[in-house]
């Protein structure tokens, strides 16, 4: 039985003009977990429900064995979160927040805080609000991650950063990883991002959770199937179509569920498999989200 | 993803730059040092195993197999994939196996002949 | 009741709102040496702590406004990322608050009886009248903090404070008119009446019940973000 840090079951929450519902979520200990979805789907709601900010509805939430919300103060102890719309105190310098994470925190690690202050190229000595958006965001980033948490939960960690810092970014995330007994959960709009660093991806649109599994599964499952269909041939009936597209004797069939053998049922009746195209996590999203929005998928 | 590390590692056995029964770095430490996810790392490795390239003992991590015939089985192995690949869009253009050997006998004395010339010429200008 | 955590957020209250505390207390304590100054007139006496009494409530508001604003600010994701229940953090907003209030009423508090005693034509009965204005005062920031914390809206923090400021005068004119109070006033010696207890009590009693509801209903509220 694996490990989880964090566990969701029927998790719901309704606001007037959004609900989020019957969320299930599993998050393995020594993993990561990308979150993906629009603005608006409920990325935000379901972490600071994670975080015991706001109280579901309906629902359980564990988190390092500790209940939601009514344990955070405890679960925060080993948490490092980090938001988007989270400020730092602006008149005071990031050196005083160093401080002060400090003398809350006793696993905060200096000489690891000095080596990400040189890696982020900050300055402890500036105050906060004469930084940038890009240089706030790595700020609250390294107060985070010196303390080395045993969960990071993060939201959006690498939206407003310029590449050479969302890099550096991405891989102090992959390092923490090295030790296998810490976790990251972290939202991002940004596929690449995701397909790169996590085990896991959960998709979320309008409330709900439209698809979960480790990362290599997903790759795995979808393609595109360019296919020539000639005049005497029918297109066999395969399972898991998403979309069709291209035209009729050109379709491209999206599927979810590829098996090597659907190219040989093509081919039985007669029809030509021009290419199978992997699809890159954005492609794979944003099919799932529009046939789900169509009603393909159940 | 995974392929291309895999790529990566084979090419490293074969050229030896990985010797038989050494120790190569753990799932955790070569995702860290890719910069990508662990599950894309142990994906690889468990290809890697089956295909008798590492073998990974519980709890000591990864070493390269101490399969002598290793180099060679690799390619190989390339080999059979390719020959595949040829069948399969050789099928496609609609040829049959005779026609295929042809194309293959072709395409070898082809290469063959650049080859000398290619020695020829080195032979010349040395 | 995690002591350490609630602690260290105070002194992070503290330390953010430094410059503002150190303007009160010297703001507070020029103003009660203006009083002492003016002893010399009644009217001057008395312009004097009416002067005092303003400054006092709005020291209060503008404390309370500025302890309690982290919302505004968006800091408060930052403040609730650490290992702190609501509870804490209420206590922390509640108590930071105001004992810093406290500190600066209190100094003001002694200055103005200081002042009385040491005034040769001040009659010292009134000071029980004097104490329980003072009290009030520290009432009604109470309330302005409760209200602060629980609404955590500028608006209504404000507009309770004009509330407050103009009840003041309404409630102390009616007591005045206590029989308890007002014939005690002119005496020349300290004279506490049952009244004048009782009063003060219901304005302890009511201090209680405000932080009670404060921490009430900060307690129901389900999302902090």
């Amino acid at each position: 039985m694996t490990d989880l840090a964090v566990q969701f079951a029927g998790v719901s929450k309704k606001y007037p003009h959004f609900t989020l519902q019957d969320v299930d979520l599993e998050l393995s200990t020594g993993s990561i977990m990308g979150f993906v979805g629009a603005n608006g789907a409920g990325k935000s709601t379901t972490i600071r429900i994670l975080m015991g900010l706001i109280h579901q509805d309906s629902g359980t939430v564990e988190v390092l064995r500790h209940t939601m919300p009514a344990q955070q103060a405890a679960a925060k102890r080993d948490i490092g979160f980090v938001s988007e719309d989270m400020r730092l105190y602006g008149a005071l310098t990031l050196a005083w927040h160093m401080n002060f994470i400090r003398s809350i925190y006793p696993q905060w690690d200096q000489l690891y805080a000095e080596k990400l202050l040189r890696r982020f190229d900050l300055k402890a000595e500036q105050k906060i609000k004469g930084l940038s958006h890009g240089q706030r965001v790595k700020a609250a980033l390294l107060l985070a991650l010196a303390r080395r948490p045993r969960l990071l939960v993060l939201d959006e960690p690498t939206t407003g950063l310029d590449p050479v810092a969302r890099r550096e970014v991405l891989a102090e995330l992959v390092a923490v990883l090295a030790d296998e007994e810490r976790t990251i959960f972290f939202s991002s709009q940004n596929t690449g991002d995701v397909e790169q660093i996590s085990d896991q991806i959960t998709f979320i649109d309008r409330g709900r959770i439209i698809d979960s599994a480790n990362k290599e599964t997903f790759l795995d499952r979808w393609r595109r199937l360019r296919l020539i269909i000639p005049s005497n041939a029918v297109l066999p009936q395969l399972p898991g179509v998403i979309e069709v597209g291209g035209s009729a004797r050109l379709p491209v069939l999206t599927v979810n569920r590829f098996e090597p053998a659907m190219v040989a049922a093509c081919q039985d009746a007669g029809v030509a498999v021009q290419a199978v195209d992997a699809m890159t996590l954005e492609e794979i999203f944003i099919a799932n989200v529009q046939s789900r929005r169509e009603g393909v998928i159940a | 993803m995974y392929l291309q590390i895999m790529e990566q590692i084979k090419q490293k056995v074969a050229v030896g730059e990985w010797a038989p029964g050494e120790e190569i770095p753990s799932i955790r430490m070569m995702a860290v040092a890719l910069r990508i996810s662990v599950i894309t790392v142990k994906r690889a490795y468990l290809e890697l195993e089956r295909e008798g390239v590492i073998v990974t003992q519980h709890g000591k991590g990864s070493i390269v197999a101490t399969d002598p015939g290793l180099g060679p089985r690799l390619y190989d192995r390339e080999l059979e994939e390719h020959l595949e690949q040829v069948v399969r869009i050789g099928t496609l253009l609609g040829l049959n196996s005779k026609q295929m050997v042809q194309r293959l006998r072709d395409t070898a004395s082809r290469l063959n002949e650049a080859q000398l010339r290619d020695e020829e010429f080195a032979k010349e200008n040395l | 009741m995690n002591t350490f955590i609630v602690t260290r957020l105070i002194l992070k209250d503290w330390y953010l709102n430094r410059a503002l505390l150190v303007a009160a207390i010297v703001t507070g304590l020029l103003t009660l040496a203006a009083v002492a100054a003016a002893r010399g007139t009644t009217i001057a006496l008395i312009l004097g702590i009416i002067v005092l009494v303003t400054i006092l409530i709005g020291m209060g508001a503008v404390i309370m406004s500025s302890m309690v604003n982290e919302r505004k600010q968006q800091t408060l994701p930052f403040v609730m990322s650490l290992p702190v229940s609501y509870l804490e953090y209420t206590t922390s907003k509640v108590v930071g608050s105001l004992l810093i209030f406290s500190v600066l009423w209190l100094a003001l508090f002694l200055g103005v009886i200081a002042t009385i005693l040491t005034t040769p034509w001040v009659s010292h009965g009134s000071i029980p009248f004097v104490v329980i204005m003072l009290v009030e005062i520290l009432m009604s920031t109470c309330l302005i903090a409760a209200v602060s914390i629980t609404t955590e809206s500028q608006g209504w923090t404000i507009g309770v404070t004009q509330i407050g400021g103009l009840a003041l005068n309404a409630i102390g004119f009616s007591i005045v008119r206590l029989p308890g109070i007002g014939n005690t006033i002119r005496s020349h010696t300290i004279q506490w009446s049952r009244t004048s207890i009782l009063l003060l009590l219901i304005e302890f009693g009511a201090i209680a019940l405000m932080i009670g509801i404060a921490f009430f209903i900060q307690s129901r509220k389900r999302d902090f973000i």
